[in-house]
């Protein structure tokens, strides 16, 4: 832990952090929410209210008439729908550019983390978790690559010799060459960014959910969703499959092989969705 | 003097195979492409006489698991998915007899359990249906723990391939 606080502490340029989600979430979790105070949270900023309208108004979120401004959508739609809205607006500003390190593209890392919300949050409907967790979990798994990427830059080599020449998976490689790998340091992040302890945790043990303590099961749907998009092929870069599989996880959530294939079934439905918050900040 | 010789290039159009999808054509100037296969399967076909071609992005290896899916999307899965693919192919006067057929994807994670080794499912359950149907690929490239993306050239039959974190295509040579 410390050294990858003083890792952070080196980084020059973090990610800006995505300030209004943490308020958002314990709106969210107050047991009656204050819809006004979350609508007023969000108006602070307008191009994201602008994002946010135009995503509540496309083909597969809109529903008739046009909605004009967020007390409307939040009419329409409800609070758990808007606040995954923000969340994706917010989430393609943060994920959207290229990670040469890892060798994303732009637009690829954010459809990843897209794909995978939207899995992590069927199968947290499915097991009876918070969806809403779940989906920002998902969303936000990868936020340490944006840390990692540049200090991999450059080294395309060392990363595909730890995974061809010793086995290694990406995250055991990250571990060798710099001695932190993402999920923890995403973790850690999140910490620094006053999200709640369940999302922390979920994003730090997204590859090894058994140490999530009291928050394994958000953890492991974190997990799977992260599964689904990687089996989907909404995965990019580098060896983008050298991931351990941890069947317990899944099972613990219930989950056989066939229960599994039907989730990514339901999340290949949901493909609309996906595009078009894929597309929200472009 | 020998007037200038024209050549009039086709305008070449990508047709883009989404997953659980699939497309034939017979027209010279379209390139059936489908991006980003990881543990899904992608199917070519091509018969060089009718200058028919046919690509499948199939997910999953059963349709058992939900018939009423396979019903309404039979490409989702590898056997419901080919032969719709070979019948779409025939419509077009495709012929079995003369078709190349490629193999692509298929990859795996890491995973002693076996739980997530769709990839290997879904190449095992391509390789039951072309032994029943007496098919065999002219070339493959499949398994590996890396994501490809797989272009059907219908003017040449030419498959190129382009692998997650490599900068260049490569042409899948016939064996």
């Amino acid at each position: 832990m410390q050294t990858i606080d003083s890792y952070l502490d080196r980084i020059q340029n973090l990610p800006p952090a995505p300030q209004l989600l943490p308020p958002l979430l314990r709106l969210l979790r107050e047991p009656d929410t204050d819809m006004a105070r979350g609508i007023r949270l969000i108006t602070h900023d307008p191009s994201l209210t602008t994002n946010v309208l135009r995503l509540a108004n496309s083909a597969v979120f809109g529903c008739g008439r046009r909605v004009e401004t967020l007390d409307e959508a939040v009419g329409r739609l409800g609070f758990e729908t808007l606040y995954r809205m923000v969340v994706a607006v917010c989430g393609s500003r943060l994920l959207g550019p290229s990670q040469r390190g890892y060798g994303f593209d732009p637009g690829q890392l954010w459809q990843h983390s897209v794909t995978a919300a939207v899995a992590a949050q069927l199968l947290a409907r499915e097991c009876g978790e918070d969806e809403s967790l779940a989906f920002t979990a998902g969303l936000l798994h990868d936020v340490g690559k944006l840390v990692l990427s540049q200090a991999l830059e450059g080294r395309y080599a060392q990363v595909a010799e730890q995974v061809e020449k010793f086995g290694r998976s990406m995250l055991a490689a990250e571990t060798a060459l710099l001695g932190v790998q993402h999920a923890e340091v995403g973790g850690r992040l999140l910490d620094r960014w006053n999200f709640p302890p369940s999302l922390v945790q979920a994003v730090w043990h997204h590859h090894q959910p058994d140490a999530a303590g009291d928050f394994v099961r958000l953890a492991a749907c974190t997990y799977a969703g992260n599964m689904i998009a990687n089996l989907i092929g909404h995965s990019y870069g580098i060896h983008a499959l050298a991931l351990e599989g941890h069947a317990s996880a899944v099972g613990s959530l219930g989950f056989d092989a066939d229960r599994f294939q039907r989730c990514m079934i339901r999340t290949q439905e949901q493909f609309a969705e996906v595009e078009s918050m894929v597309q929200v900040g472009h | 003097m020998p007037s200038p010789s024209l050549s009039i290039a086709g305008f070449q159009q990508k047709v883009v195979v989404g997953i659980a999808d699939m497309a034939v054509s017979n027209n010279a100037n379209a390139m059936l492409t489908t991006y980003s296969l990881g543990s899904c399967v992608g199917i070519a076909i091509y018969d060089p006489v009718a200058r028919v071609g046919g690509l499948l992005h199939a997910m999953l290896p059963d349709s058992t698991i939900d018939l009423e899916k396979a019903g309404r999307k039979p490409a989702m899965f590898v056997d419901t998915g080919i032969p719709a693919l070979f019948r779409a192919a025939y419509e077009l006067r495709a012929e079995k007899h003369r078709v190349h057929i490629y193999v692509v994807g298929g990859a795996q994670i890491m995973d002693n359990s076996g739980f997530f080794n769709i990839g290997k499912r879904n190449y095992d359950a391509v390789t039951a249906i072309f032994q029943r149907h007496g098919l065999r690929s002219v070339a493959e490239e499949v398994g590996g723990l890396v994501n490809r993306t797989m272009y059907l050239n219908l003017a040449t039959g030419q498959l190129n391939l382009k692998v997650s974190g490599q900068a260049e295509e490569v042409v899948l040579c016939k064996r």
